[in-house]
Order: structure tokens, then sequence, then C-alpha cells
């Protein structure tokens, strides 16, 4: 991996702008995996910010010309880093959509507070991602926003679900280490505790790993006779926790409850129908079901196509939507953005966003789906 | 709780001992790790991969189609570890010991990037055969699948082991392996020889390709580095050179594995390092691994 395409987009992106017309140009960067496990859902979010910015062209909101700038940090927190010095390097980018991943937005966030730069991230939920910047350490003003309601808040809903809904007294945990993963896994045994359930077992697996078998053997074998499995992870474990439970005849009425992490199609195309039943925490609601977003969803099929409509595309073309608004009231200058960003109160296709003193999104919905395999789908549960 | 996770270690230690044997038939005759072999056990199983979305029809869903996607993963596997010595490796051979080593880990880069930027960036679904829904025997749920993994491996395994003991060229292969100068004195035609060790070690390299694949329903551009550094570990951990040896580092790595993650409370996460540390007393202990030869140093 030795050529990173983010940096050729960088050059390319250098060149375009070097001979074309001299029309003012102001970007707005995109900074999520746009390869890789993630890339799927990274993409998804690229069409939605592209879109809204051909939407903001074409209706002449603005006296100059916007710009989506997409940039592919693969989900590495490493890459992350330097795709956010890359863009806190280039003059004309105002503000920036990203990371998806916790992991990526938290060192991220701390480049882009010393350009700096306001950064929304659609999707990263580690309530450290907005929390550091409180910190007598962080250098900069406090840039980072989030239009996705935090773990803990995801975490409280899941368990609640567990135990008043599903009726399970006794779960085991696991979670893949990553801040996002073992973030869910934490507040999710906070909150099932303090409902009076009980945790039996705690474990860590790596990102990466494709054997659990040992591991769910000793799960299904423990004398507490745990009734299901909590996963904070991404969906590649899922998929195969799920396969690998499925196989050593961990069924029904065994339950396995993730989080939005691994709540995407692709999730199936490493589980089969083993994912059936399995339940999956999201932050918001199905996109189907806001009643703000049909007309998103109307235009980003006719922009895209029917099938490539991805879980957290909405997230995108609303914090592209907070950032025009934003930039309407400021012009084209970072810091005025930025302290724009503060007063926000949007009203878009997630309901009302407004942001507190950390940068958190006030519009905290979570709800719950259930994998349904036959048509690879996840229906909203109540 | 035992006979299931006897099960679970015998075929993960099944599938390193066959990625293994890959490692210690290079390092046999030439000298030197093959370090683009976990990339010929990921291309191995895009081939299977390929064929089956090519001809899924004729392939079926049975234990024929699963043989049929064991023979392309291994034929695949095979040429390409053939290809790449011929290309990388064999102008190299009298060059000082640190270029074949270094033109392998390009090797590795270059192979990975391309089904990185050619095929796709993702996990890919891979087919697995029918049958694989679990039966109750002493407490455990035996898979089928499990059993025909392991199945297939010690098959394999059995077969090498007649290849080297019983043919010429399996003659050929322990003469060339013991000093490649005096075989050649002696008519051995050493290339020769040698390609043919590159496609057996990149075959049985490609049909652990395929059975990961098989075992866990999806195969992605990078799937080959952590089972093959772990294989690799297995094959220095059994004495590298050594073909016993790599079939026993393969399954005792399994069960260190197992046992980490199956029996120490916590211990999943803990897995790596208590199979890397078993690694380093045994290594502290017997420097050659557990069934290398003494006189280890060839020149």
């Amino acid at each position: 991996m030795s050529f990173s395409r983010s940096r050729a987009f960088f050059f390319a992106a250098v060149a375009l702008s070097a001979c074309g017309p001299k029309e003012k140009v102001v970007k707005i960067a995109v900074a999520v995996p746009l390869t890789g496990d993630m890339g799927t859902e990274g993409q998804g979010i690229r069409r939605a910010v592209e879109l809204a910015v051909e939407q903001a062209n074409a209706a002449k909101r603005f006296p100059y010309k916007l710009a989506a700038a997409p940039y592919d940090d693969r989900a590495d927190p490493k890459e992350a880093v330097n795709v956010a010095n890359l863009i806190a390097s280039d003059r004309q980018v105002v503000a920036v959509i990203g990371p998806y991943n916790s992991g990526c937005a938290i060192p991220a966030g701390k480049v882009y507070a010393r350009a700096p730069v306001a950064m929304i991230s659609p999707t990263a939920t580690n309530p450290e991602v907005t929390v550091q910047q409180l910190s007598k350490d962080w250098i900069g003003p406090r840039v980072v926003f989030r239009v996705a309601p935090t773990d803990d808040v995801q975490s409280a809903y899941a368990a609640e679900y567990i135990f008043r809904r599903l009726g399970k007294r006794r779960m085991a945990v696991l979670h893949d280490k990553t801040p996002y993963g073992q973030g869910l896994a934490e507040q999710f045994q906070k909150a099932f505790g303090a409902l009076g359930g009980r945790i039996l077992s705690v474990d860590g697996i790596s990102v990466g790993d494709k054997d659990f078998k040992a591991l769910l053997t000793r799960i299904k074998a423990d004398s507490g006779r745990p009734e299901g499995l909590y996963f904070g992870g991404l969906y590649a474990e899922a998929g195969l926790l799920l396969k690998q439970m499925r196989e050593l005849g961990l069924d029904d009425p065994f339950v396995f409850v993730s989080g939005d992490g691994a709540k995407t199609p692709t999730l199936f195309d490493v589980s089969g129908d083993a994912a059936d039943g399995a339940y999956f925490s999201i932050f918001g609601v199905p996109v189907e079901e806001l009643p703000g977003a049909g007309r998103f969803v109307a235009d980003y099929k006719a922009r895209w196509g029917a099938q490539s409509l991805k879980p957290f595309d909405h997230f995108g073309y609303e914090a592209a939507q907070i950032i025009f608004d934003a930039l309407e009231r400021s012009g084209p200058d970072r810091e005025r953005v930025l302290a724009q960003l503060r007063q926000t109160r949007h009203q878009g296709v997630l309901g009302l966003t407004v942001f507190d003193e950390k940068g958190d999104t006030l519009n905290k919905i979570v709800s719950m789906t259930r994998a349904r395999a036959k048509d690879r789908s996840f229906q909203m549960v109540r | 709780m035992l006979v299931q996770q006897l099960l679970n270690a015998l075929t993960l230690g099944a599938i390193y001992a066959l990625i293994a044997l890959g490692y210690t038939l290079v390092y046999g005759i030439l000298a030197m790790i093959n370090f683009a072999h976990s990339e010929v056990l990921m291309l191995g199983a895009f081939a299977a991969w390929a064929l089956a979305g090519w001809a899924p029809a004729a392939l079926g869903s049975g234990l024929w189609g699963a043989a049929g996607l064991l023979a392309a993963g291994m034929l695949g596997a095979g040429l390409v570890n053939v290809l790449i010595e011929r290309l990388a490796y064999r102008r190299l051979r009298r060059a000082p010991r640190l270029a074949p080593l270094i033109s392998a880990i390009g090797v590795s880069i270059v192979l990975q990037n391309a089904v990185f930027l050619w095929v796709s960036t993702q996990s890919l679904a891979f087919p697995q055969p029918a049958g694989t829904s679990a039966v109750s025997f002493l407490g455990a749920s035996i898979n089928g699948l499990q059993l025909a993994i392991l199945g297939a491996a010690l098959g394999l395994m059995i077969l090498l082991h007649l290849f080297i003991a019983r043919t010429r060229m399996g003659r050929a292969m322990r003469a060339c392996a013991d000093d490649l100068e005096a075989a050649k004195l002696m008519g051995v035609n050493a290339d020769f020889v040698i390609a043919v060790t590159f496609f057996v070690g990149g075959a049985l390299g490609g049909a652990a390709g395929v059975l990961y694949g098989m075992n866990y329903g999806s195969i992605k551009y990078n799937m080959g580095f952590l089972p093959g550094i772990k294989a690799f570990t297995a094959a220095v951990l059994g004495g590298i050179g050594s073909v016993r040896g790599a079939v026993l580092g393969g399954f005792l790595l399994g069960f260190l594995e197992v046992l980490a993650a199956g029996y120490i409370p916590n211990g999943a996460q803990w897995r790596d390092v208590v199979a890397f540390a078993a690694l380093i007393l045994v290594l502290l202990a017997r420097p050659s691994g557990l069934l290398g030869e003494r006189a280890a140093q060839k020149v």
C-alpha cells in the first residue's frame, strides 16, 4: 500500500485548480474511508455531500462555486491524520465532513483544531471525539461537531431494549478494542448493570480476526448461562461472529445485539443467512422513517441510482446543509464559519439540530432494528 | 466443551500446518523465506472464487463443488508461486541473502495491491459447501464443514508425505535440500526441482486459502497476512526446513490459540500474546525449533 489514493486526488485537485477558470472555488472536504471494508459507507457519504453541493450550485445559493473534495482515510487513524494535514493546508477548504470512524475522528480532530478548521463528523459516536476538546491539553479552539448521538445514548437504549422488551437478564459482552467498539461495550455494561442485569464475561477481539470459535465455545459453556451476546464493533467481525455462533448451535432464543457500525447490507456478504434475527441499535431512525427525508431520498436515488443509498448518507447530507447555513451567514472564511456553526439551529432531514457546548447534537434519537436475511434489510422494531 | 474446543483447535491447526508446509519446503531447498507465500494463499482463494463466479452451476454446492474449488485454488496458487520464483527469485539465487528476502517482500506488496486495485477493496462472499448445519455429538456441535476441512488438510499432508518419500521427484527434492550443488553434479535438474517445489508449496498454500475462505465464508485482499505470519511462526516453532516440524508447529499453534481464547478468562485478547510467548520460550530452549536439524546453518 505504497501510493495513497487520497494523495492522488490531492494532486489532481491542485492540477485542476491551477489551470481551471478563474471563478472562485470554495471547498468542503469529505474525509471518510473510500476503500477498504468501510469504503461502501464512506462512498455513500461522499455521494450525499456531492449531491448537496450540486444542488447548492444549481440553485446559485452562493456567489462563488462550491466543490466537494473527497479524501480517503481508509478507516485508518494514521491515514486520517495524514489526510487531515493535507486538508488543513488547503486554504480553499472552509470546513470538513468526516471522519467516519471514532478511531480516526479523535486524532484528526486535534489536527483540525490547530488549523483551525471546523469538522462535522456524520457518524463518529465515541464520546471522547468531542469530550477531548474540554481537556486542558487541547491546542486550538473547539472545532469538532457531530450530528450523530454518542455511544452512551445508543448503548443505554440497547441495554434497556434487551432488558425490558426482550426480557434478557444475563449477557456476554465482546468488543473489538477500537474506541468505537470498546466505548459501545463499556457503556452497555454500565447501563445493563444499572438496570439489574448481569454481565457474565467481557472479551476483546482484534479487527481482522477470523476465528472466534474458541471464544464462542467458552461463552456457550459459561455456567452463568448467558442469554445473549452484545458486540461492540463493525460488520466484518459481527458477520463472522454470527456465522460461527450459529455453527456452534447458539441459536434463538440466544440473541445477538450490536450497534450501528455493524448494521449495513454488506454484513450479509460475510454472515449469509446467519444474521437473520440479530438486533442492531442505530442512532436516528432508518431514513425511510424520517418525515423530513423523503425529498432527500428521492433526489439521491435520482442522482446516484436506486441501489446506492447507504445507511449513513442522510447524516452526511445533513452535515453539508449545516455547513451551508453557516457559510450563508459568515462568508467563505474558516474562522467565521466555525463561529457560525456554534450558533446552528438547523431544521433538516434529521429534524432540529442544535449543538451543545462540546459540539454534540441535542437531537438524540436512537432506535432498534432487526436483520432480515431474505432481502438483506433491517426492519425497525419497537 | 472440551470436544468442541479440540475440534476448533484441529481445524485451525490444520490450516496453519498447510500454510507452514509451503514456507518450510521452500526454505528446505533454498534457505530463503518466501514472504510472498501469504499472497500466494490469498491468490489461491481468489482463483477459486473467480471460478465459482464464472461457473456456479457446473460446480454445484455439494462436496464435489468444494473439491473443484480446492483444485482450482491449488492449481492457481501453484502456478503463481512458480512464476514468482522464475521472475523474482531465480536470478537472485547466488545474491547476498538479503536480496531475495527483500524481493519476496516486494512481490508480496505488489500482489496485494494488484488485488486491492483491480479486484476488490472489500470482503467478498466465498461459497461454502452445503451441509454446514451443526450436528450434536458428545456435547459438541460438529459441523460438516469443519470435518471436511480437517479431512482435506490431513489428506493433503499424507499425499505430500508420500510424494516426498516415495517418488523419484520426491527423492530429487530431498537431494536438493541436502546439498544443492552435489545434487546438480549427480545430474539432478535443479531448476526443475526447485520449480516443482514452489508449485507444491504454492498449491498447499492455495488449498489453505480455499479452506480458510470456506471456513469463514469471506475473502479479502489482505486475508493472507495474518495466517501467513502465524504459519511462518508455526514453521519456525516446528523447525523450519522440516516437513514434520511444520505440521507439528501448525497444530501446536492452533492448540495454543484455542487454549488461550477458550480457557483463560478474558483470554481472547491475550490469544496472540500467549501463542507468541510460547514461541519465544521454545526458541530459547531449542533455537532450531522442535524438530529442526541441529546443524542448521546452510551455506
